[in-house]
């Protein structure tokens, strides 16, 4: 099993002599600069000079990409330290080291570009993609990537069904899966059964790794196919089957498994070498000396020697030490409104600057209305327009705003943001107003004038009007706006009960469709259709407008419950949507969805997705001020971490 | 005695057959199961994972299997040394509570001889001195213990030690030391570390024990028998310890049954708030998660202990008091 040559060398001691050398380092690339040859980090040069590292020439590919710095060419050296919560928080590691799919998004979040890829062509429809690699480059173990690679996932892994019970949906297209063919060595040619307009931004986002996750060389040695003695292996290790054991090393991209095995080849700028296992306190990750990247004065990426998460279960003593300036770099857990005070108060005494993490949420707060409510009475009510539009009128959307978002959001229904091309105004600013007048006036017209002693209004057949919200304790923000929509809507004379619970129970609740309202976030304001769950019932999980809609569109109607006319038609321009043969075509199919949605209303949204803070210390050079927050994004991997640098170590 | 203790033993065989049944029930008892918890998890930090993904996962997790064929495959391994993989770390289970096992048990031991050496001692002073100033001191303070909870006065703690101090007060090691092999330099810098949860967990702990030693001990006091020695006169120390200290032990003695599972997972809200790396956080999360074989194993670990502490506690208790007799 080929092991990384590196990983043992750098030790912490290592690492200590290599931030002395750091200095030294950078003034001599500073004099050798004029010539156009590549330089390395202190710690490889050493590493190379005697003998255990092949010269940088020869670890880089023969045409690196030239990466501009944000701000400055930078130094060798440093350590980053963030942090990552106890419990699976896997996610944290991959938006700062793993992001590296065949494209990446553009730091500004508008469109993809090439990212392991070199460039790609697509044929007239859009149903052939070409990728051309990169010539001479390689794993992290010093083994060629090369389009073997990518056809080691497109033919043994994706249509394993041992493998994958049931594919990826990102690559199955027409009910057909994606095709690989190996042209030569460095390029190779992805085929889908029909057009496929959104697939290098699929590329670009955290799922659409997985053609670039699996080194053939090293995992194939966890399958039958390549290993005639992995039923050996499978009993030592107790494991059922080889796609577990496969798992197991090679990960997947979401799971801590990913970064538990530092023998794991992998393309990204540092390489696990203190891994995220269930006993961990601390995750270490340290150069990849076979890093594909340089900058523009030919200093091999990344600049840093190391990022190390420390491992903190509590989400307060991340802050608290974000606070005391313990931290580099912490964009995760730190990032809510609520926090901004204490993070701005300590900004001087812990040596830290504020990061803009840019909202690419449609809304901090959407109430869903269950329209397939199981209580019938309510179901009449809840799928009534009027009535919801009389409920959106009851709710002071200002004071929501002033009281829970502490004035940083903005009143908003479901509508992209304005930046975003899909922008509907009517779906952002339909019956935002706070008027109980008008509120009163179409409940009356609706026939619920009977009230009871409390103000609260009776339904015809008896019985009050009232609704239940489910909410997710951990998200306390939501359980307050949601005391003050009580508030609100008790004055139109609708009686909410507000449950918060515990999120298994959220998602469990949701999943037997036994709701009235959830509130929940809304992602999905750039970019919608990389998260349509308010407008478009195919979220399985989170479009809680109704699940069991959901059900009906995934199982082709076999099961579920058929949706309202309108769902219906937006769901057939979805799927005309996902095989639009050109880019006008699918834009005209989203925003006649949109629209669809804005007449069905079926979501009301309350507070625009707000901009939230991150911290970086002073320390840190070359992180942008300001940047999108996102998970497609995902928050900072376009930013390109390997171009951050740290000024004194 | 010894036919005693061997029924003991054999009887915990069934009994703790019997706990398994029960845990694995507990822990399947909550809606959900591990794979929508784990996409509850990413969905709330507003990721989001394939559905093709989970169906994936309960299939490699067996999590679609009737319930009693899930637990047959668990005890059946449990049986033959064999805990199962943790679903979340993917690592076997054996290995991932022994890795927090070392450190918990030094900080819980640590803490507990801390409590009895600050508990005991204060706990006799005050009920010999009775209505003293010592007393009314001792009485506030232990009170003022009683009632702040620990992780509180944890939290208090590391905020002064950030704002003050600019230091991280939070787990057992510097970050120097955190990934480095076992030195002496090490060990110390675990004593520096230590002395923090040891101290709001001893304070705890020794708040309630003073209360409880020194209502035991002013129980004996007046007993005739202590007057008969003191007429004897016999020297006040040696009275004391030799008799009603030792009877008012009793009540410690018979509740170490409950203290060896508390060695592994007391002190859990502590241990999450000071970022302490032992098996209290873990066991939580696997609780959390509904992880079933980490879990399932914890909770077996934590049943067998109390099982076993019992039973020492039996067997102690006869030794220290000559009128608790084996029948």
């Amino acid at each position: 099993m080929p092991k990384n040559p590196i990983a043992p060398a750098i030790g912490r001691r290592g690492a200590l002599r290599l931030a002395a050398a750091a200095g030294t380092a950078a003034i001599a690339s500073r004099t050798a600069r004029a010539a156009s040859a590549l330089h390395e980090a202190p710690g490889l040069a050493l590493l190379t000079q005697q003998g255990k590292l092949p010269p940088a020439a020869q670890r880089l590919p023969n045409n690196p990409e030239i990466v501009q710095p944000s701000v400055s060419v930078g130094r060798y050296g440093g350590t980053m330290r963030s942090a990552v919560r106890g419990d699976a928080d896997h996610n944290a590691i991959l938006r700062l080291v793993g992001n590296m799919g065949l494209t990446r998004w553009t730091p500004d979040f508008a469109k993809a570009i090439p990212n392991v890829a070199e460039s790609w062509t697509t044929n007239q429809d859009a149903s052939v993609y070409t990728f051309k690699l990169r010539q001479g480059m390689r794993w992290s173990d010093g083994h060629p990537f090369t389009a073997d690679d990518i056809i080691f996932f497109t033919d043994d892994l994706l249509p394993d069904t041992a493998f994958y019970a049931a594919p990826p949906p990102q690559y199955v297209i027409n009910g057909k899966l994606m095709q690989g063919e190996k042209v030569d060595d460095y390029t190779v040619r992805l085929i889908f059964a029909g057009p496929y307009l959104t697939f290098p931004e699929r590329l670009a986002g955290p799922l659409g790794q997985h053609p670039v996750l699996y080194a053939k060389h090293y995992c194939s040695q966890f399958m039958p196919k390549y290993n005639p003695d992995i039923g050996k292996l499978l009993a030592e290790t107790h494991q059922p089957d080889w796609a577990t054991l496969f798992r197991q090393h090679c990960g997947d991209i979401e799971t801590p498994a990913r970064w538990a095995n530092p023998a794991r080849p992998v393309l990204d700028p540092w390489v696990v070498s203190t891994p995220y296992t269930g006993g961990a306190t601390e995750v270490v990750l340290t150069r990849n000396p076979y890093f594909w990247q340089v900058d523009p004065a030919g200093n091999q990426l990344p600049y840093l020697d190391a990022i190390s998460f420390k491992v903190i279960s509590d989400i307060q003593s991340i802050v608290l030490a974000a606070v005391g300036g313990q931290m580099d770099l912490e964009l995760r857990h730190v990032a809510l409104i609520n926090n901004k005070p204490v993070l701005a108060q300590h900004e001087k005494s812990g040596r830290y600057s504020l990061v803009e993490l840019d909202t690419t949420d449609v809304s901090a707060a959407a109430l869903f209305l269950n329209q397939t409510d199981k209580n019938p009475a309510l179901r009449a009510l809840l799928t009534n327009h009027e009535f919801r539009r009389a409920l959106s009128h009851g709710i002071d959307r200002d004071e929501v705003n002033d009281i829970v978002f502490l004035g940083q959001s903005a009143p908003w229904q479901t509508s992209p943001l304005p930046q975003d091309p899909f922008y509907n105004k009517q779906l952002a600013i339909q019956y935002l107003d706070y008027d109980e007048d008008k509120a009163n006036g179409i409940l009356d017209k609706l026939g619920l004038t009977r009230r009871d002693s409390n103000g609260i209004r009776m339904m015809p057949e008896g019985g009050r009007v009232f609704l239940t919200a489910d909410a997710d304790v951990e998200n306390p923000q939501l359980i307050d706006v949601l005391q003050l929509v009580k508030q609100h809507w008790a004055k139109i004379g609708v009686d909410l009960a507000i449950k918060p619970m515990e999120r298994s129970l959220f998602y469990e609740r949701g999943q037997n469709n036994d709701y009235d309202i959830d509130i929940m976030g809304l992602p999905g304001g750039l970019h919608p259709y990389t998260d349509p769950r308010a407008w478009l019932s195919v979220q399985p999980l989170d479009s809680r407008e109704s699940l069991p809609w959901v059900h009906w569109y995934q199982s082709g109607g076999k099961m579920g419950e058929k949706p309202s006319p309108s769902m219906v038609e937006r769901l057939q321009l979805w799927d005309q949507w996902k095989e639009a043969p050109n880019q006008q075509r699918a834009d005209a199919l989203l925003r006649q969805i949109l629209q669809l949605a804005a007449d069905a209303f079926e979501v009301i949204g309350i507070s625009r997705g707000t901009t939230v803070f991150g911290v970086r210390s002073d320390r840190l050079k070359n992180v942008p001020a300001k940047m999108p927050m996102g998970w497609e994004y995902p928050t900072p991997a376009p930013t390109l971490p390997q171009q951050y640098w740290m000024a004194e170590t | 005695m010894a036919r005693f203790i061997i029924r003991r033993l054999l009887g915990m065989i069934p009994f703790i057959l019997l706990v398994s049944f029960t845990v694995f029930v507990l822990i399947k008892l909550p809606p959900g199961d591990f794979v929508s918890n784990y996409a509850a998890n990413l969905s709330a930090s507003g990721e989001t994972v394939n559905q093709a993904t989970l169906i994936q996962m309960r299939h490699e997790f067996g999590l679609n299997a009737p319930f009693l064929v899930q637990y047959w495959h668990w005890i059946w391994g449990v049986l033959h040394g064999n805990f199962g993989y943790s679903f979340k770390w993917q690592q076997p289970v054996g290995t991932l509570i022994g890795e927090r096992l070392g450190l918990t048990l030094i900080l819980s031991v640590s803490a507990l001889l801390f409590t009895w050496a600050v508990a005991l001692p204060i706990g006799v002073l005050s009920a010999v001195r009775r209505y003293s100033i010592a007393d009314y001191l001792v009485t506030f303070v232990s009170f003022l213990g009683l009632s702040v909870p620990g992780f509180l006065l944890g939290l208090v703690l590391m905020y002064i030690g950030v704002t003050v101090f600019g230091e991280n007060l939070g787990g057992l090691f510097s970050p120097q030391y955190l990934n480095a092999p076992w030195s002496l330099a090490r060990v110390v810098d675990l004593l520096r570390h230590l002395w923090i949860p040891m101290v709001i967990l001893g304070i705890q702990g020794s708040a309630s024990l003073i209360r409880i030693m020194r209502a035991n001990l002013i129980d004996q006091l007046h007993q005739p028998y202590v007057d008969t020695a003191r007429a004897k006169g016999l020297r006040e120390t040696t009275l004391l310890v030799r008799y009603p200290i030792r009877v008012a032990l009793n009540p410690f003695v018979s509740t170490l049954g409950w203290v060896l599972p508390n060695l592994i997972s007391g002190s859990v809200i502590l241990s999450i708030v000071l970022n302490l790396p032992t098996a209290g956080p873990m066991l939580f999360d696997a609780l959390l998660a509904q992880d079933q074989f980490l879990a399932g194993a914890f909770l077996l670990l934590l049943c067998a202990l109390t099982v076993i502490g019992t039973l020492l506690s039996d067997i102690l208790l006869a030794l220290l008091d000559p009128r608790i007799r084996v029948q």
